[in-house]
This record gives structure tokens, sequence and C-alpha cells, in this order.
């Protein structure tokens, strides 16, 4: 059962008309932390409403904790959380009030429910906060009880959509604390819609990327970033002829004035790179392997695809508009 | 620091900004004492615990309980669903005003006047006159009540993301919709039917009407019933459509109030004109009154037609407005609102 994967498809297909939303997927993905990937527009709501059984695939099949996705999307839905990207509280309602009803519309026993709330809103830091009018709350409270909402029936699987969207560093801090504490203690799997790079990878070990509705990657983090392994030198003097020599000894380098990136693809890099460096009467100041973040791999590939896309960076510098990647350059986009 | 360093005749040694600097300390310390320095005290005893729960998940009938008992229940305490205050004050005072006709019966059985009882006291078109009559209950009631209620039903759900709150757990849109019209159809029915109930109790208490008398009565005080579920079904329909097009609770009251008294302004100045009484079909407060006279069996106040055509055009806006309704909510998102 451990090994079982909490949500699989084959050959997932769903057509508006003529637009293809999502294009053949057959995605895996395990239990545990998993980051979904895209840009605006790649299907990631698409895929989250499909495989929470709300829209119909035009084809293809697939299960979410062992569920079929196309007709016991009831079952689904009751045995998973989801938290939305959006509003999704009434601002009228005391925090405990509304955990409580997210949990009756569950099917808990108003009593039961209630006893869960007061759980969950201690879990996501909002116990002192629970008979405060939602209205009043900050984002980050706002998306504590979010949490709190999409947790109260302990659910094996938590959809996160955007977890961590607009909130301060320390609520940030917080919620990717909160998250892998339901991953790594409590033994919840977390599917996490995020466009912050940072934090999906603090939080998740695998990622699925979507683009344009197919599948660009798949697969643990860590797997996927030793694809372009790299060894980072430091250069004093002489860089231009080492970078010659190593691009003559056929070596892949990248090079940003006195910092060269090199590709780790034999045993004896290291020893070459030195070797060439002493050769060419280079010093080499500092060298280490360069570990790539989920960012850069998250570029290279969007790179790779044609796309031009921001920065985690740049997109927690400018307002929520700017954040597509489609912006107009008014706004400080222009990626598109 | 001491009292002496910070004296305005201690010398400047630029030791505070060195302390800045490269730290406070002096580096001869012993790592075990830093260690104990450096850790933060910010007085905060949050233990964040993850407490499991493998409870039993009632079924289908619990979640649509759950949505009705949050809305009638928020009429009368909080924690439910936060209806206005304007809107709890004036349901109180339409269910106290509605009930002046069961007060007046009362006060006829103790004065014991016929003449008070025969204006008051139930008969065919007082039955027909509680549910239906037209002033005040159908002017400042019934339909203020509709309006209040149905405006942010489905409405504030699209305002305040809440759709998601639904839509995300396992409720379909059926059971979604028909739980909230049976919600705002059972708070107007506490206005307008359970008045409607006191009132004949208040006969049967006043005058100690006996089995007979009710047995008598039953098949009027029914049709007077099936009139008033009438009403409470086509303001809650066409009051929801609005609420299911809108995004906050003013439109849809405001709209409703409009329909109801503006085809009857309309249809009104149309037969004082032109002696038409045909567009009386587009007011759906008329249709439900004829349906209704012709069910109870008082004198029918709409003479160029008949009441068939009035059902006929109850039931096409009826089904019009729930048309609306369910394209709307089927429109409802998750992922975003």
């Amino acid at each position: 059962m451990k090994d079982e994967p909490i949500i699989q498809t084959t050959s997932l297909t769903k057509a508006y008309g003529p637009h293809v939303a999502l294009d053949d997927l057959n995605i895996t993905i395990p239990r545990g932390a998993t980051g979904l990937l895209g840009q605006n527009g790649a299907g990631k709501s698409t895929f989250l409403k499909t495989i929470l059984g709300l829209i119909q695939a035009t084809s293809g099949e697939g299960t979410v904790l062992g569920y079929d996705i196309r007709n016991q999307g009831l079952e689904i839905r009751q045995r998973i959380g989801y938290m939305p990207e959006y509003d999704a509280l009434n601002p009228d309602m005391d925090a405990i009030h509304q955990v409580r009803y997210s949990g009756e519309l569950l099917g808990m026993n108003p009593v039961v429910a209630m006893n869960r709330a007061h759980e969950a809103l201690q879990f996501v830091g909002m116990g002192e906060q629970r008979y405060r009018e939602i209205g009043s709350f900050s984002t980050g409270m706002k998306q504590a009880t979010k949490l709190a909402c999409a947790i109260i029936h302990d659910p094996d699987l938590l959809i996160a959509d955007e977890p961590s969207n607009g909130l301060d560093m320390k609520a940030r801090e917080f919620m990717i604390g909160t998250l892998n504490t339901m991953v790594n203690d409590a033994d919840r799997s977390v599917l996490m819609a995020s466009h912050l790079m940072d934090d999906v990878e603090r939080v998740c070990e695998n990622i699925i990327l979507l683009h344009k509705g197919t599948l660009a990657a798949q697969g643990k983090i860590e797997d996927l970033k030793a694809i372009d392994r790299e060894i980072e030198i430091h250069v004093w003097g002489g860089a231009t002829l080492l970078e010659q020599r190593l691009l003559d000894q056929g070596f892949k380098v990248r090079r940003e004035g006195r910092v060269m990136r090199i590709a780790h693809t034999v045993e004896d890099t290291t020893t070459n790179i030195l070797q060439a460096a002493a050769d060419v009467g280079a010093q080499i100041r500092r060298m280490h392997e360069y570990e790539a973040s989920l960012e850069d791999l998250f570029l290279a590939i969007m790179d790779n695809l044609g796309y031009n896309v921001k920065s985690s960076d740049d997109l927690l510098k400018s307002p929520v508009e700017a954040r597509r990647v489609d912006a107009p350059e008014s706004l400080g986009g222009g990626a598109a | 620091m001491n009292d002496k360093e910070l004296s305005p005749e201690a010398p400047v040694t630029g030791q505070a900004r060195m302390d800045v600097a490269w730290g406070a300390n002096t580096g001869d310390e012993m790592p075990e004492e830093a260690q104990r320095a450096s850790t933060p005290q910010t007085g905060e005893i949050f233990e964040q615990v993850y407490t499991p729960w493998r409870g039993q998940l009632n079924p289908r009938w619990m979640r649509n309980w759950s949505i009705l008992r949050h809305h009638l229940l928020g009429i009368f305490k909080k924690g439910h669903r936060p209806w206005t205050m304007p809107t709890r004050i004036f349901i109180l005072i339409a269910f106290l005003a509605s009930l002046s006709d069961a007060g007046m019966t009362l006060l006829s059985g103790v004065v014991g006047s016929s003449e008070f009882h025969s204006l008051f006291g139930v008969s065919r078109d007082n039955l027909y006159g509680h549910v239906l009559g037209f002033f005040p209950r159908n002017v400042l009631y019934y339909p203020i009540v509709a309006a209040l209620l149905v405006g942010g039903v489905i409405s504030e759900d699209r305002q305040h993301g809440t759709s998601a709150l639904y839509f995300s757990r396992p409720i379909s849109r059926v059971d979604y919709v028909g739980m909230k019209f049976l919600s705002v159809a059972l708070i107007q029915a506490l206005v307008v039917l359970i008045t409607y109930l006191l009132y004949f109790l208040a006969e049967v208490v006043a005058f100690g009407r006996g089995w007979a008398w009710m047995v008598d009565i039953f098949p009027m005080f029914l049709a007077g019933m099936v009139g008033g579920i009438l009403l409470i079904i086509t303001y809650t329909s066409i009051g929801l459509s609005l609420s299911s097009v809108s995004t906050g609770r003013f439109f849809p009251g405001i709209g409703l109030l409009a329909i109801v008294f503006g085809t009857k302004t309309l249809a009104s100045i149309v037969k004082n004109l032109f002696e038409r009484e045909i567009l009386y079909l587009i007011s759906p407060y008329d249709c439900v009154a004829h349906v209704g006279q012709a069910l109870i069996g008082t004198q029918t106040t709409y003479d160029q037609y008949s009441w068939t055509y009035s059902l006929v055009a109850l039931v096409a806006m009826n089904a019009v407005a729930l048309y609306v309704l369910a394209t709307r909510v089927a429109s409802m998102e998750v992922t975003r609102e």
C-alpha cells in the first residue's frame, strides 16, 4: 500500500472543443510531497479539476488514492483535502465555525467537526485567533484557515494550490514548515501547485512539470537536477585560456566572467580541470560541485521548450497581476 | 554595559561600534556558553503537533443536512450562516405582522363580537388573504422577506469564493442548489405558512372549534397552503436565479422586487388604460394569486382568461428561472471564481 502511487493517470486527455487542455498525460505521483509546476495556461487547474472528478476527461483514465476519477469523484473528494488558491472563506464568520462547517460538508457530525476544528486550527497556529472574524484576518491567517479547512478530516492527500501565495516571509516560513510537518511527521501526502520554486523545493521531493497541457518533466527533484551536474570554479588570471583549453578537451563550459561551470561528464573531470589550469597558468580560487536549484531546472526546461520565464525573485517583487508569465510590459512583464 | 559606561563622563572608545561590527563577545568565552547565549528567547510556547483522526464520515444525507442546518440556524444564532441583522429584524417584524389576523381572531373570541369575527376570523376569503392577499402581505412582507433572503445565498459564494468550499468536497451541484433552495424556502415558510397555521389554530382555540369544523374547513386550509407553497417556490426560483448571475446581494434583492412589483404595475396600467388583463400573465404575483383563487374558490379578480393560463405562465416562469439557476451554478468554479 505504501508503494502504491497516490495519483496515476494513463493517456489522460481533456479537450474543450478544439482546445486541448491536457494532452495524453501519463503521470505517476508517489506518496510524499510532489510539486505541480507550470506556467499559466499549462493545464494545472484542469489537471486538478480532472483528478478531483469535477470535470470528465475526454479520454484516458486515472486513479486518486485508488478511486477512479471518471466515476468516483465524490469518494475522491471525501478523502482528499483541497486548499484553493483564492479566497474561499466567508469574511463574516469566525474561523472556528468556518472550519467546523467545512468538516460538516464532508459528512462529519457537528460535535466531532467542532472538536476537529479546534485541533486543526491549533495545528496551523491559529489557536488564539479561532474566535475572530475572518474578515479581520491577514493574508497569512486566511491561508492558515484555508489549510485548517482542508485538513479537518485528516486526509491522506492534501492538494494545496499556491499555499504560500501572497504571504510575508514569516507566514511563508510557517506555511512551509506546516506542510513539511504534514509530510514528514504525519506521513501524509501533499500535491502542491506553486509558482514559487523555492517553496516547492523546500517541501517536495518530486515534481510534475506541465507545459501547454503536456508533461514536460516528472520525477524526483534530485534525479532531475542530476541530469545537468556541473562543477563551478572561480578563476583568477587566464580565464579565457582555461576556457579554451577545456573546450578543446571536449568539456561543455558555461562562463560568466571569472565564474565557470563545467559539465561533470566523466569521473576525473576535477583532475582534468586542475591539470588544464596548471597548463595555462590560471589560478583556481574556489572549486565545488554546483548544485542546481529547482528554479534552475525549471528555467532550463522551459528554456529548452522555447519559453522565457521569470525567476522567483522577480515574482516576489512584482504585484499579483505581474506574476503572470504573459503579463504586459507595463507591469514589469513582457516575457511572452 | 554598566551605568558608568553610559554616563556622560565616560570616554569615547568606539567600543559600541566595534561590538556592532564584530559582535559583542570577546572571543574567549567557552563554546557551551556561546551556544546558550545564542538561543533565541522569543516567548513562544507554540508546539506544532499533528493530531490524526480516523473517524467515520457520514453519507450524503448528513452533508445535505449540514447545508440546510447552516442556513436555517443562521437566522437564530451565531456560528452558522451570517445573515445580516436587517434581514433577521425584518423577518421578525414580518412574522409578528403576519400574525395580526391570528391576534384579531383571538381578540374577537375574547370579546365575543360576531362582526369582529366575520372581519378577521377564518373564512374562505381570509384564508386566501393571509397567504395571497396583495395588501399588506404581498406588498410589505413576503416579497421583501424573499428579497432579503435570496440576495446573497449564491452570489456571496461567488463573491467570497466559498463555492470552492462546497465543490471541493463531496457535494454535487444538485445537492448544493437543492439545499440552498430548500433553506430559503423554509425560512419563508416560517413567515408565510407557520403564521397561516397559527391563524388556523387561533380560530380553533378562540372559538373551541371541534373536529367537524376542522374537517369541513380543511380542504380550504389545504388549498391556501398549496397557494402559499406556490408563492414561496416562485419567489425563491426567481430570486435564486438572480442571485446566481450576480456577485453581490443588492442586485438580486432589488431585482426580485422590481420583477414582482414592476410587472404588476405594468399590467395594472395596461388594464386601466385598455381594459385588457392579459398582461397579468407576466406578473409572478398575479399568476400565483389567480391560481390560488381558483384553488381556494374565492371570487376571482381576473375575469378575462382562465386560471389555467396563469398556471401555465407560472410553470413557464419557474422553469426559466430554474434553468438560469442550474446553468449558472454548473459554471461555478473550484480552482478560481
